[in-house]
């Protein structure tokens, strides 16, 4: 249209209501568009569809019976997210992990980590309309959820990493099943670059759109493979070692541009990276109990802390403030898949509506910890 | 080429075509659960059973609701172990707890009911059919 057409004809905005019940929203969030034509005008995520209200829910538990709850939270990655409270948990009541422990954490998040990615790039493909891209991702996957059924006996919400530890000690079988998911991880990541990144079609609708700069990802704080994909070098296994994470060698993988092929490539070296680090844990797995002497009755001492773990999706971090009690005070939880979806609008505007679904998509949030 | 990936990708879902089955054909192959699986119906072993309560301590979510009761001998017994497994989140907790291993899972995944009083059951008279509470 020419711009003397352009101005005769003059077109109106309008709403449109993408979601709860959208295919694409990953769950159960409303994107309210502001359209102009087909290009978008204003994205605004309408959030709490989902909302339980775990932080006051872990209020009126004790500190073990919240563990249930933080499986609840980012139930693609509860492993992270168990991580992450026990690790605040420990540090409030002054508790020493044992290294065995430590190593067992780092292989279980770190496989959590490989299957949210892989839920990710399945997601992604069904998204932009490659569906068979999605079945391969799932079938994998599922390696990994039986690895944590033989483990814990939930392939979902596991549970097992606990204050002071994790609930039982590698069995030989698991390690079995790990090493063979090992050996075969490098074929099905090429098989899906076959698949996918090879594909012109799908390079064509993530390369240069929703793009982020790195001063835009810092100014709304993004973390995780959405940060790192504009180039940002920020990865709090690496800025800020914990559980023995300094022991192992592995790189970070950075993007240039910061639009969505930067954050599906990301994610996709990062799987590679994950599989080195559990490669190494294992073949370094120290001898000694996994579980710290922890009192059967947990009554931390009055304070507080703020305690950050690095997730498939950026940091996860508890703030949790005990008064001395059996119960924490108050638990407030830093979600990174909430504080990711601001970008959506950044993200959107100027862009089609069929790019809303891929910067969706390339934010990859989890419904359960967008809410809480 | 233009396409080349196009057929780079193809190629995988051809060779995934002839090959084996991954999908497990249910109801009529059934997967065999883990040792370790967590789900189904609470089994309570009465003879090991000393009706400490800690289960139900352990519990996050009040899933269960417990009746004891001495005898003469000042010997505690279960009378009713309701499991409210609409309540449940499947943590556990209870079966940790127990210092005599006297609760256990009967890894029957295939919980579905049809009305809501089905979910809630008596451990105690647990003969494998639905018993359901009031």
């Amino acid at each position: 249209m020419t711009e003397a057409v352009s101005k005769v004809i003059r077109t109106e905005e309008y709403q449109l209501s993408m979601g709860p019940v959208h295919p694409s929203t990953h769950g159960v969030l409303q994107i309210l568009l502001t359209l102009d034509g087909e290009r978008v005008v204003k994205a605004v995520p309408c959030m709490g569809y989902l909302h339980r209200g775990i932080e006051k829910l872990m209020e009126s538990r004790n500190y073990f019976q919240c563990m249930p709850y933080t499986d609840r939270l980012d139930y693609v990655s509860a492993m992270n997210n168990d991580f992450a409270y026990c690790r605040a948990v420990e540090k409030l009541a002054q508790l020493e992990v044992p290294e065995r422990a430590q190593y067992i954490r780092v292989i279980m998040a770190e496989l959590n980590r490989i299957a949210s990615h892989m839920i990710f790039i399945g997601s992604l493909a069904v998204d932009v309309g490659a569906t068979t891209g999605m079945i391969y991702p799932f079938r994998d996957r599922e390696c990994i959820l039986d690895i944590f059924n033989e483990l814990c006996g939930a392939r979902m919400t596991y549970s097992y990493i606990r204050i002071g530890g994790v609930k039982s000690d590698l069995s030989v079988k698991v390690i079995d099943m790990i090493n063979v998911f090992l050996k075969n991880l490098s074929a099905m990541i090429d098989e899906y670059n076959d698949l996918l990144t090879g594909n012109e079609i799908f390079q064509h609708r993530l390369k240069n759109t929703s793009v982020i700069t790195a001063e835009q990802a810092l100014q709304l704080g993004l973390t995780g493979p959405m940060l790192r994909a504009s180039g940002v070098n920020y990865d709090l296994r690496k800025d800020n070692a914990y559980s023995s994470y300094e022991d192992f060698i592995f790189d970070v993988p950075l993007g240039n541009s910061g639009d969505n092929w930067d954050r599906y490539i990301v994610r996709m070296k990062e799987m590679r990276q994950s599989a080195k680090i559990v490669k190494q844990a294992l073949d370094g797995l120290p001898e000694g109990s996994v579980m710290a002497k922890v009192p059967k009755v947990l009554r931390p001492p009055k304070g507080e802390v703020y305690v950050t773990t690095e997730g498939p999706r950026g940091e996860v971090g508890y703030h949790i403030i005990s008064d001395g009690t059996v119960k924490p005070y108050r638990v407030h939880i830093r979600r990174p898949s909430l504080i990711n979806l601001q970008a959506l609008d950044l993200m959107c505007r100027g862009y089609l509506v069929g790019d809303v679904v891929v910067a969706m998509s390339t934010i990859d949030p989890i419904l359960g910890e967008v809410d809480c | 080429m233009q396409g080349k990936g196009l057929l780079t990708g193809l190629s995988v879902t051809i060779r995934h075509f002839f090959g084996k089955k991954v999908t497990v054909q249910y109801p009529e192959e059934k997967l065999p659960m883990s040792e370790t699986f967590r789900g189904g119906k609470l089994v309570l072993d009465q003879k090991k059973c000393i009706g400490c309560r800690l289960c139900s301590m352990a519990c996050p979510n009040e899933a269960l609701d417990l009746t004891v009761e001495t005898d003469e001998n000042k010997k505690r017994h279960m009378k009713k172990y309701i499991h409210k497994s609409g309540r449940c989140l499947y943590c556990g907790f209870c079966v940790e707890a127990c210092p005599t291993k006297a609760v256990t899972w009967d890894k029957n995944y295939a919980i579905a009911c049809y009305t809501r009083t089905d979910l809630t059951y008596d451990a105690v008279k647990s003969d494998g059919r639905n018993e359901t509470h009031e």
